[in-house]
This record gives structure tokens, C-alpha cells and sequence, in this order.
């Protein structure tokens, strides 16, 4: 799965936008959106939200989330904690990073929100990391990981399946004879 | 005796405080309710002395050094002065010392008590005891004889004694007080006071008056009163010469009388009114202090009584007597003035005080704000300060002319003030522009209305104005200095209204930049006459209206030209406009007591002019302004008072109004508050901003819209028949704008029209299907009152279905009535309007015809177009249908694009419209008729008018053999409800009394031109889908009258009916398949699509599927209803 399959999975996320424009409610094969009344505020998907904004035809207003109080709190929460904690949205990092860079003039305090996801994000995958070597090194056969968004997964997915294969094989051929249950070292 | 009052100062937390000066008069002792002597070294010292004596302080008295006090701990106690140290204990008692005073010579203590007692202790020894009983409740208060024989005391028995203090018995008892169990309860603290020096007259206040009794012949020798002295007076006080005698009372007076003249010199107010508590003479006599029973302390400076001069007193009055009044005037100027910084109201022109004449106009002057000063003052303290500070320069030019007053003696006297208790008068609200912030704020909103949002900006850097619209495809959005300074504005879709109020040179301006001109010129100004200014304007549909100080309403067409000009009743509060409508709302005369009391003007221009409502009062809710009124997007007048309820007119019910929404209920926060910036009807939303701790948004971060439900304030809205009845009549209001509109010419929304019918007649069924549980048979029939006549048939087949037969009887005959009803008013709403509101069906579709009539000719010239339109529409809308995928390639074409290339004409022309129709919808777009000028481009409402209404218009003209000019007034498809109940009667017959009656007319509706109902089956028959019944009918209508001749038409259908209903199954299904071989009709054809095919595509493929139409008939929303009604059985 590529990343930016991930983001198109994000941008089914809803957004409250503020159209400047009168529209009817429209069909979709996903489901009705709409009415649109010009100065009232109406939820419809990121990728339309973006869409109308990049043409000028409304205004998003920031989930209620992007907030540089609340991402401040999360980012100590998620430094305190160990584990992972609950982000605010599943797909936080692609909505910060689509609606900043097309909306960032709709989002108060733009770039402090961009620094305080990504300083997030940086813990996370850091986390991430650290779980994933402890992981191999003791030499664990499951792990349980909660509250890892999609994002997150697919940024170590293709590595860590990669290098356990790896692993694999290396030792396979290291110990052809040895029994199977024994993984002793790498 | 010219006096300055110094302000007041904190001396002590709240409750009885006592004042007293030493003997040097260089210090003002102070004891209170907080247990604390403090020692002044004047008023302004900020850092007093103090001693703690207790837990609380009662009374104090100082003299030779030694200070003794009255505590909590019952006790009276001594302490050194100024240093504070304890000095031991002078004399207990069983509960507290109320008053204690020293003698002339400072030898002796006099403590009176709770505990009923009085004692008189030495100082110097305090074994050395007298002990005054008799009284018989507590001691209010003491005083020495100052030659040190007698002793005076009062008490709450109501009886002031004088006793012989060596022989501890009661010389005499005066029960001239009320008589009370308490201190507490006392009204005055009755305060006595002996004339220091000749001991001459013992003074006793006595309710307002003070009186006077001789020393010896304890004879009452007379009384001190004042005219203006109408409250008790709580303490007396003699000037340490003896001659002036000042007393406080209840009510925060300060009077100081001349005993040997008897007058008055001097009159002063409590600034507060507070109650004076205690209050003392400096031993110059220049001076007083006092305090009240909140705890503060006060000064009189600048009394010029004579220092103790007792001999002269003969010579005194000759030349004093003018004095006195002189000062007289001066009090009653300084008071006056005071009130006038006081209660910024508008008292009359001051006058400087110059001589004779001015002085007698002031004094005969009704100052009824005296009065009002108690109240007023009271969170005023800022206005204190001016109103001292006038007194304190008034006080120089009377100086200098106060030998030439020459004043005739009795003006003194002169009964004067009447005293005013009533209601008091409530400041006029200020105008306002609907949807806009407090003028006071830098950044502000001008105008926040549906169409867009106009922000003042006025801060160093900036004076701007900036236009924004919700919808860009009005105007883009602008950006103006503003130089002329302009407070005021109003937005619509054809122009944005500014207007100033008028400075020195400049005089009022309104200018108007009307930016949907279509020539070069878009902007106008207008100067106001000198002295006008605008105080509210608004915009309407192709006018402009501003009212003015002049009490004026000035019109203005959109362009610029001066149209009607008229006075108002009063001062104008705002003014809304919404199409042709203009709302009013003025100043109908003062409100008392916190109301406000607002008249309401409803004019409506067009071709018809006339006044709606002329001039009643507008209901507000208790305590509250006004702080939004407005029009809904539907053109019903609305409004939000300051308490946040919402209220709208109600049409259908005399113009009242009736409060639709309280935006604070839903409020989580006391002090949040909802910003009202819109109110729509259809659907029913409030539009409003929510403020976290104010009342109004800041212009940044931008204020999001939220949206409110409305709810009507029924009881019992949490039980379910309370829930229900509260949806109807909520839905009943919210559509009575669809009669108004209908009424004045306008396009209708008759989908909605039809839909909140369908709705209101489903929660009838409800309430009906509860009431019938609950066994409340009477209730079922008052709702079937209120239910159409299909409706009804439903009713009765669920009342019989439940067993109720005498109900189901009494729902028929209802029934019955009603379906006369329809046939007999049928004829008259062919020409007048319908005077009925839409709580029934009859009124509804009879206004719509009305409508139809009306624009029948605009209608012709426009359908050619329409149809083309509409053709094509059709067209995309069958092939959506066919395959799923093909409208999905459709869809891809990009419906903003389109609706940017249609955006660029927002204005009414209808073919426009049509030009934006969503392609992604299955629906058509709406198209409102040039004929009806409304600016409702914006409104949602919009695109759901009327789409429904040109399939059958378009239907019928491409029908051979049709009329042209009828065209308009073709077969139109009702509600569904009515058209697939009429279905269900008909092949079911549940009803068999009304069910014949209901078609033809019905029918007849449909066709508003053919004569009056005589014979209705025969009437429509040739137009109308016929059932098998009715062929059968026809068939043998004949064998029926030949059977009973005597029977009437309804009867012969009954009997009909009874007759088909024996005839087996497979018979009447022969009727039934002969019935639809012979009518190909479109409209029953409809009927049976939309049922199969959902709720679009009314025509659009009747050519294209007609025979696969046939297949499905089922009858959705009526057996939604049927299915509910076996449901509940």
C-alpha cells in the first residue's frame, strides 16, 4: 500500500466547509452532500472541501482537533506515555497536511499546528521504532500495538516485513541443522 | 450656611457604626459592626489608628482621654486614647450596651442596655454604680442632663424617660415612640440629645419631627420639623454652641435646624441614602461627620454657625433670617444640581443662580429626581464626583450675590416636592441595526444578514469598511474607506446602504452603492436636512428606507429617487425590509420599571400599498429589549428580544405573535448568549452564532454559524402527546408563510407546501392513534376536526378496525361535513381570496389556484422556454434512471463549473435559473417566475420551488386538444398523500359514505373553472382517471334510480357502492382492467410512477415506460400511513 493510497483513504474523512455559493443537494454514488447555502456551515468530504477551497468557492473550517492547545496537550500526553496514545483523528497526519497546505489560510496558528503534528508524528514513529526492535531483538512472535493509525503502519510495514524475511532466510541458511524451534542469534 | 458635602469613604464593614470627634477635634473616631475604633486623623486618611475592642462595637463615646465602648461581649469597656490600651472594664451587663455616653465633664459613664437596664458609672470608680430599671424593653439610647441632675433615656417600649439620676427613680415618661420587642426591630435608633451649656431643652426625635422639651417643666415647648422631612429621623445632634440642632435620618437626610428661629438651615442627602447611624458636631461647629448603616463615613464641611454665642440670639434672627434662606436656596440649587449629575436624565436647563428669580424658580421647581436618586445612584459613582464638583463651583457665584437675595419669609414654608413613589421610567432603548455590534467597538460588524456580512473597522490605522458576501455570485466582495465615517449600514442582493450621523459641519449622510446597476453609475449619496440625523435605514426589494431623528421615515427607490416620506410615532428602535415588506419597530411611549414599551409598523409597498399592522405593541418578554429583529428567508416577520426568546408573527391568527425558540435554553453558560444572524421557515432553522461569554462575536477568529431548532413553549413537551402537538403547530406556523406568499402573489414552494401537509395530517393520524389508546374518544374527534377529509376516512377505518363503532360514527359524519364543506366553498374561492390558514387542506389548494390565476398569463409567455428547458432535463434525468453508470459518467460533468458560469447572473431572470440545474441531482432545478420579484436567490428553498410544478404545466400544454389558456389551471398533481388516498378509496372502498364525495371534489379542485358542483361525478368525469367502480357506476347508475327513485346523489352512490362491493372479485377486476384501457391518462399514469419509480421523473418517461409503469402500483405513502394505523392496533 502506497501512501498516497492512504491519503485518498483520508480524504474520504469529512470536513465542515463554509461554501460561498448556492447549490442544491447533490447525489453521489457515496452519498448525498449538501445543501449548500452560502455562510452556512455544511460537512462534505476533504477531497471536496479541497476541491471548492482551491477554487475559491468556500471556506474550511479546521476540525474541531487542530487546535494548538489541544495538539500541545496531545504531544506531552504522547511524550509521557510509553504506549501510543489515542490520536485525534485516524488519519491526522494526511488532514494536517492536505488542509494546511491548500487551507492554510483558514487554519489560525498554521504553522504551529504543522510543527505540533509533526513533532507527534515524530514521537510516534519513534515509538514505533523502538517497539519494533525490541521486538525482533526478544525475539517476540506477536506484538499488540493500539492506536496506530493507517499512516503509521504503512510507513514501517514494508520495511520491518522486508527485514524480518530477511532475517529469516539468514538464519535458515546459517543453521541448516539445527532444530527449528531455536533462535538463538542473529 | 453654605456647606460642602465630602464624599463618602469605607469606614467599617457593614452595619451600625458610631462617630464621634475627640475634644481637639483633630481626630473622627469610629467604631463598627467589624469591632474596630478606628481613629481619622480626617476624612481622607487612608491609614487609620485602630483598636480592636471586641467582636463587635456598638457604641463609643470619648472624652478626657478615655474612650469606652459598648462590645458584643456585654460589656462596657475602656481604653486609653489615642494609644488603644485596654483600660479595664466599666460595668457588665447581661446582654449588650446599646448606646453609652459621657457626662459634660467626662466624670461619668451612661450605658443603657438590652437587658432593660440603665447604669450610670463613675469613671474614675466603677463599684460606684447606679443602676435606672423601669424601662421595659431595651434601652434604645441615653443622654446626661449636662448639668448632671437628670438623665434621659429612650427605649423600645416606646417611652422616653427622664430620670433623677441620685435618686435612680423616674421623674417623667413620654410614650410618644412605637413600641417595638428589639433594637433590631426598631424603625429609628431615637437618639436624645440635651442642649450642652444651658441644659435648656432635651431633644427627642420622634417619627419626622424633633421635639423639644423644656428642662424643668419637661413641658413640650415645640417642635423642629421640614417639609421635606418625610422619613423618620434616627439620631439628633446639638452644635456645641447649643443653637443648632442636626439630626439624621432613616432615609440618609441630614437637616439642621436654628432652634431659636425654628428653621431649617440646612438640608443635605445621603449620597446613597443610606440610613445616618450616629452623627456628631466638631466642637468648632464648622463640621459634621456621620455614618451610616453600611458602614461609611461622611463629612459636612463649612457650616458657619456662629461659635457659642448664647446672648446674642435676640439680635440673630433680624439679620439671619435672610441668611438662612439664601442658604435655604443654596442647598435646594446644590441638590438639584446633584440630582442632574446624578440620574442623567433630562432635567431641565440649569440655570445659573444670579439673582431673585432664578432663585424662586428653583425652589418652586418639582424635583421629582430627587427621589429618584435613591435608586438611581446607587451603581453610580462616577456621576457623585461631577455632581459634587458643580456644587463646589455653584457654590462661588451664590457667595457673591447672596446679600441681594431678597427672599419674602414664607417661601420656606410653602408645602413643596411631592414626593414621588410609582414606577420609575426605564431609558429608551437606543436605535440599532439589526445583526450588528455595539457602534463603541474598533472592529465591529455593521450588518451580518443572509446576504453578506459588513465589517466596520476603526481603529489608528484603519477606518474601513469591508463588504463580504456569503454567496460570491452576488458581488465580490469590497473593500471602502471610510472617511466619512459611517456607523450604520444594511446589506442586500442589489446594494449595500451606509449611513453617518451628522457631525459640525457635515450634516447626515446616506450613501448607497448600488452595485447591481447596469450602468456606470453605481453610487448615490444624499445629505439628511440640517438636524436630522439617521438613526436606522434598511434595505428592501428595489427601495431603500431610513428613518430619521426627526422622527421621519424617508423611501428611497434603489436608485436613488425620493419616494414617500411619512412621520413616525416615535423614537425609531430598527427597521428591517425583506421584498416588499418593511418592518418597524418604535418607541410607543416611555417604559416603566425595566419594560420597554415598543410599537410595530408593518407596511407593504408593490402595487398594493397598505399598512399590516398599524402600530400595536410589540410583546416582549419581561425586563428585555429588543436586540434582533428581522424577516424570515419566507418574509415573515421576526424577532429576538434580549432574554433570547424568539418570536415570529403568526398570519394565520390576527398578526400575533408567538415565541417560536429561547436561544438561552440552549446555552451552557449564564453569560453565553446566541447571536441571532437569520431565521428560516422551510426548513426550519435559526441561524445564529454562538457567543462564549458575551453577547456579541468578535469579528476575529471569524464566528462560525450554528444552527438552532425551533420548539414551541407547550407543556408537557417531554410526554409523547405533548411532543406531537408541539410538531404540529409548530409545522402549522412555520407553513402559514406559504398562504401569505401564495396570498401577495408570490411563487409557493408546493412541494414543501404539500409535504409539510402530509406531515401535519401524519401527526394528526399519531395523535389520533394515542388519543384512541388512551381511550380519549372526544379528543379523537376534535383531531379528526382538524384533519382533512381523507385523512379522516383513514381515522374511521382505524377507529372501527379498534372497535370503536360510536366513534368511527361520529368520524363519518365529520366526514361527511367536511366533504360538503369543500364542495360549498368550492365557488367562492374561485373569486375572493381564501381567508383560511392551512391548517386545512382547503384553504391550500385554493390558494395555490389563486396563484396559478394570478400569474396564468406570465406563465404562457414563458412556458415554450420552460418546456424546452424542461425536455432536456428529462432527458438526463431518464437516462439516469436506465443505467446507474451512464449517470455516472453524466455526473463527472463538473456541476461547479456550471454553477460558476450561472453564477454570474444572480439575479431573478428564471430562464437563469434554470441554466444552474444540478446535473448530479435526479431532481430538476427550480425555476421562480420573474412575475414574483423575490430576492430569494440564496434561499435553498429556491431550488426545490416549483420544479415539481412545471412537469405538470408541461404535461398538460403538450396534451392535444387542451385549451391553451388554460393551460395554467390544467389537472396539477396534489399532495401524495391526497392523490394515493384517493386511490386506496377508490379500489379498496373502505369509506363507503364519503369516498365518492371525496373524488369529485377533489377533482373539482383540480379544475377551479368549471361550474359550481351541481353535479360533480358528471363534471369531471371526462377529464379524470376513471376507476372501475365508476364504470361500473355508469353503467348502472340507471338500474339504481329505477330502483329507488327517491334517492339523492350521495345516497345513489352509496348504494352503488354497496352493490360493487357484492360483485365478485374477478368481476370488479373486469371493471378495473376496463377502467384503465379507456383512460390513458397521464395523470393516473403519475400517479402509478411515482409510486414504482420513487418521488422524481413525474412525466419525464412517460412516453418512454409507459407500459412497465403499469406494473407497479402500490400506494406508498398512504400505506406508510395504513401500515402505522394497523401498527397501533
Amino acid at each position: 500500500m502506497d501512501s498516497s493510497e492512504v491519503e485518498f483513504l483520508a480524504e474520504k474523512e469529512t470536513v465542515k466547509i463554509i461554501p460561498n455559493f448556492s447549490l442544491d443537494r447533490i447525489y453521489l454514488i457515496g452519498g448525498d452532500l449538501g445543501p449548500f447555502n452560502p455562510g452556512l456551515p455544511v460537512d462534505v468530504p476533504v477531497w471536496l472541501a479541497l476541491n471548492l477551497k482551491q477554487r475559491q468557492k468556500c471556506r474550511i473550517v479546521p476540525p474541531a482537533w487542530m487546535d494548538v492547545e489541544k495538539l500541545e496537550e496531545m504531544r506531552e500526553l504522547e511524550r509521557k506515555e510509553d504506549t501510543f496514545t489515542p490520536v485525534p483523528s485516524p488519519y491526522y497526519m494526511e488532514l494536517t497536511k492536505l488542509l494546511l497546505n491548500y487551507a492554510s489560510d483558514n487554519i489560525p496558528k498554521a504553522d504551529e499546528i504543522r510543527t505540533l503534528v509533526k513533532d507527534i508524528w515524530d514521537t510516534r514513529i519513534a515509538k514505533l521504532r523502538l517497539s519494533a526492535d525490541s521486538f525482533i531483538s526478544q525475539l517476540e512472535a506477536h506484538a499488540k500495538l493500539d492506536n496506530l493509525t493507517l499512516m503509521e503502519i504503512n510507513t514501517i510495514r514494508a520495511f520491518l516485513l522486508d527485514s524480518l524475511n530477511c532475517m529469516y532466510k539468514l538464519r535458515s541458511n546459517l543453521q541448516p541443522g539445527s532444530s527449528k524451534g531455536q533462535f538463538t542469534d542473529y | 450656611m453654605p456647606c460642602e458635602r465630602k464624599p463618602m469613604r469605607y469606614g467599617h464593614s457593614e452595619g451600625h457604626t458610631e462617630v464621634c470627634f475627640d475634644d481637639s477635634g483633630k481626630f473622627i473616631v469610629t467604631c463598627g459592626n467589624d469591632g474596630d475604633v478606628r481613629i481619622w486623623e480626617g476624612l481622607d486618611d487612608d491609614d487609620p489608628k485602630f483598636i480592636t475592642v471586641g467582636e463587635k462595637a456598638y457604641s463609643l463615646a470619648l472624652k478626657n482621654g478615655k474612650l469606652v465602648t459598648a462590645s458584643s461581649n456585654n460589656t462596657v469597656q475602656i481604653h486609653t486614647f489615642p494609644d488603644g490600651d485596654p483600660d479595664g472594664i466599666l460595668t457588665r451587663f447581661t446582654t449588650n450596651a446599646t448606646h453609652v455616653v459621657f457626662n459634660s465633664s467626662g466624670s461619668r459613664v451612661a450605658a443603657g442596655s438590652s437587658d432593660f437596664m440603665v447604669k450610670v458609672v463613675e469613671v474614675s470608680d466603677s463599684s460606684q454604680q447606679k443602676t435606672l430599671r423601669g424601662h421595659e424593653a431595651p434601652v434604645l439610647s441615653v443622654t446626661f442632663d449636662p448639668k448632671d441632675d437628670f438623665l434621659a433615656s429612650a427605649s423600645c417600649d416606646g417611652s422616653v424617660v427622664v430620670w433623677n439620676i441620685e435618686e435612680q427613680s423616674q421623674l417623667i415618661s413620654w410614650p410618644v415612640l412605637q413600641k417595638t420587642n428589639d433594637i433590631s426591630n426598631a424603625k429609628s435608633l431615637c437618639r436624645l440629645a440635651w442642649q450642652p451649656g444651658t441644659a435648656k431643652f432635651l431633644a427627642v426625635p420622634v417619627e419626622t419631627k424633633v421635639h423639644l422639651y423644656e428642662r424643668g417643666s419637661w413641658d413640650h415647648v415645640s417642635t423642629l420639623s421640614d417639609d421635606l422631612q418625610t422619613q423618620l429621623i434616627n439620631v439628633v445632634a446639638w452644635s456645641p454652641c447649643g443653637q443648632f440642632l442636626a439630626a439624621g435620618s432613616v432615609g440618609g437626610s441630614l437637616t439642621v435646624w436654628d432652634v431659636n428661629s425654628k428653621l431649617c438651615v440646612e438640608r443635605q442627602k445621603h449620597e446613597k441614602g443610606f440610613t445616618v447611624c450616629s452623627l456628631a458636631w466638631h466642637p468648632s461647629g464648622s463640621q459634621i461627620v456621620y455614618t451610616d448603616t453600611e458602614g461609611c463615613l461622611g463629612l459636612l464641611d463649612g457650616l458657619s454657625t456662629p461659635t457659642p454665642n448664647t446672648n446674642t440670639t435676640k439680635q440673630a434672627p433680624a439679620t439671619k433670617a435672610a441668611k438662612d434662606y439664601d442658604d435655604l436656596f443654596d442647598d435646594d440649587d446644590d441638590d438639584r444640581l446633584m440630582d442632574e449629575g446624578l440620574s442623567e436624565t433630562n432635567s431641565p436647563v440649569k440655570k445659573p443662580v444670579a439673582g431673585d428669580d432664578d432663585d424662586d424658580d428653583d425652589f418652586l421647581m418639582p424635583a421629582t429626581g430627587r427621589v429618584r436618586n435613591r435608586g438611581a445612584i446607587l451603581d453610580d459613582e462616577n456621576s457623585l464626583d461631577t455632581g459634587s464638583l458643580k456644587l463646589g463651583q455653584d457654590k462661588f457665584g451664590d457667595d457673591d450675590d447672596t446679600g441681594s437675595a431678597v427672599v419674602p419669609a414664607a417661601v420656606p414654608l410653602v408645602p413643596m416636592r411631592p414626593v414621588y413613589e410609582g414606577p420609575m421610567p426605564t431609558a429608551p432603548q437606543k436605535a440599532f441595526q439589526p445583526g450588528s455590534t455595539p457602534a463603541h467597538l474598533t472592529h465591529r460588524f455593521m450588518m451580518w444578514n443572509s446576504v453578506g456580512i459588513v465589517r466596520g473597522y476603526n481603529d489608528e490605522q484603519d477606518n474601513a469598511i469591508d463588504v463580504e458576501f456569503h454567496d460570491t455570485a452576488v458581488h465580490h466582495a469590497m473593500h471602502l474607506t471610510n472617511s466619512l465615517g459611517h456607523t450604520m449600514a444594511d446589506l442586500s442582493q442589489e446594494a449595500v446602504l451606509l449611513a453617518c450621523p451628522s457631525t459640525d459641519e457635515l450634516a447626515s449622510k446616506l450613501q448607497c452603492l448600488h452595485f447591481s446597476s447596469w450602468d456606470t453609475n453605481k453610487e448615490w449619496m444624499v445629505d439628511l436636512p440640517e438636524g436630522e440625523d439617521v438613526r436606522a435605514l434598511c434595505l428592501g426589494q428595489g427601495w431603500a428606507a431610513v428613518a430619521t431623528s426627526a422622527l421621519m421615515l424617508r423611501l428611497f427607490s434603489i436608485g436613488g429617487v425620493q419616494r414617500e416620506i411619512f412621520s413616525l410615532p416615535g423614537n425609531v428602535v430598527c427597521m428591517v425590509g425583506h421584498g416588499e415588506q418593511l418592518l418597524i419597530v418604535y418607541h410607543r411611549a416611555p417604559g416603566f420599571d425595566g419594560e420597554q414599551a415598543l410599537g410595530v409598523q408593518l407596511l407593504q409597498f408593490g402595487r398594493k400599498k397598505r399598512q399590516l399592522i398599524n402600530g400595536e405593541a410589540l410583546p416582549l418578554s419581561l425586563q428585555s429589549h429588543l436586540s434582533w429583529l428581522g424577516f424570515t428567508a419566507e418574509g415573515t416577520p421576526c424577532y429576538v428580544d434580549s432574554v433570547g426568546v424568539v418570536r415570529m408573527l403568526n398570519r394565520s391568527l390576527g398578526n400575533t405573535w408567538t415565541p417560536v425558540c429561547n436561544t438561552r435554553e440552549t446555552c451552557k453558560s449564564k453569560s453565553d448568549h446566541y447571536w441571532v444572524v437569520g431565521i428560516h421557515e422551510n426548513p426550519q432553522q435559526l441561524r445564529c452564532i454562538p457567543c462564549k461569554g458575551s453577547r456579541y462575536p468578535p469579528t476575529l477568529p471569524r464566528p462560525a454559524v450554528a444552527i438552532l431548532p425551533f420548539k414551541l413553549p407547550l407543556c408537557q413537551t417531554s410526554t409523547e402527546k405533548g411532543q406531537m402537538e408541539e410538531q404540529f403547530w409548530r409545522s402549522v406556523l412555520f407553513h402559514n408563510h406559504f398562504s401569505f406568499l401564495s396570498s401577495s402573489g408570490y411563487e409557493i414552494d408546493e412541494d414543501g407546501q404539500s409535504q409539510s401537509q402530509k406531515e401535519q395530517q401524519e401527526l394528526l393520524m399519531k395523535m389520533f392513534a394515542l388519543s384512541c389508546k388512551l381511550e380519549r374518544e372526544f379528543r379523537c374527534v376534535e383531531l379528526a376536526e382538524l384533519m382533512t377529509q381523507n385523512v379522516v376516512t383513514l381515522a374511521i377505518r382505524y377507529a372501527s378496525r379498534s372497535r370503536r363503532m360510536a366513534l368511527a360514527q361520529r368520524l363519518s359524519e365529520i366526514a361527511l361535513e367536511k366533504a360538503n364543506q369543500i364542495r360549498e366553498d368550492e365557488p367562492e374561492e374561485e373569486e375572493e381570496e381564501p381567508a383560511y390558514s392551512g391548517v386545512r387542506r382547503t384553504s391550500g389548494y385554493s390558494q395555490s389556484e389563486v396563484m396559478e390565476e394570478r400569474r396564468g398569463n406570465t406563465r404562457d409567455q414563458e412556458e415554450e422556454e420552460e418546456q424546452g428547458e424542461e425536455l432536456r432535463e428529462e432527458e438526463e434525468d431518464g437516462q439516469e434512471m436506465e443505467t446507474e453508470e451512464a449517470a455516472e459518467t453524466t455526473k463527472r460533468v463538473n456541476p461547479f463549473a456550471k454553477e460558476a458560469v450561472s453564477s454570474v447572473t444572480p439575479s431573478l431572470t428564471p430562464i437563469g435559473k434554470v441554466g444552474r440545474a444540478n446535473p448530479f441531482k435526479v431532481l430538476g432545478s427550480g425555476k421562480p417566475s420573474s412575475s414574483s420579484g423575490q430576492p430569494r436567490v440564496t434561499n435553498i428553498l429556491d431550488n426545490m420551488t416549483s420544479s415539481r410544478k412545471l412537469s405538470p404545466l408541461s404535461r398538460s400544454a403538450g396534451k392535444p386538444g387542451k385549451d391553451p389558456v388554460l393551460k395554467p389551471l390544467a389537472p396539477r398533481p396534489k399532495t401524495k398523500t391526497q392523490s394515493t388516498l384517493l386511490q386506496m378509496n377508490a379500489t379498496k372502498a373502505a369509506s363507503k359514505k364519503t369516498q365518492e364525495n371525496t373524488q369529485p371534489a377533489a377533482d373539482q379542485q383540480k379544475q377551479p373553472e368549471v361550474p359550481p358542483p351541481a353535479s360533480p361525478a358528471d363534471n369531471t368525469e371526462n377529464n379524470r382517471p376513471k376507476t372501475g367502480f365508476q364504470f361500473w357506476l355508469e353503467e348502472n347508475r340507471k338500474s339504481i334510480t329505477a330502483d329507488q327513485p327517491d334517492l339523492e346523489e350521495t345516497d345513489i352512490i352509496k348504494e352503488a357502492m354497496g352493490r360493487f362491493r357484492t360483485l365478485s372479485a374477478e368481476e370488479r377486476l373486469l371493471w378495473t382492467e376496463r377502467a384503465k384501457g379507456q383512460t390513458g391518462d397521464a395523470a393516473d399514469l403519475k400517479k402509478r410512477k411515482r409510486a414504482g419509480g420513487g418521488v422524481e421523473n413525474d412525466n419525464g418517461q412517460v412516453e418512454a415506460d409507459e407500459n412497465s409503469s403499469k406494473k407497479k402500483k402500490s400506494l406508498d405513502p398512504s400505506s406508510k400511513l395504513s401500515a402505522f394505523a394497523f401498527n397501533k392496533t
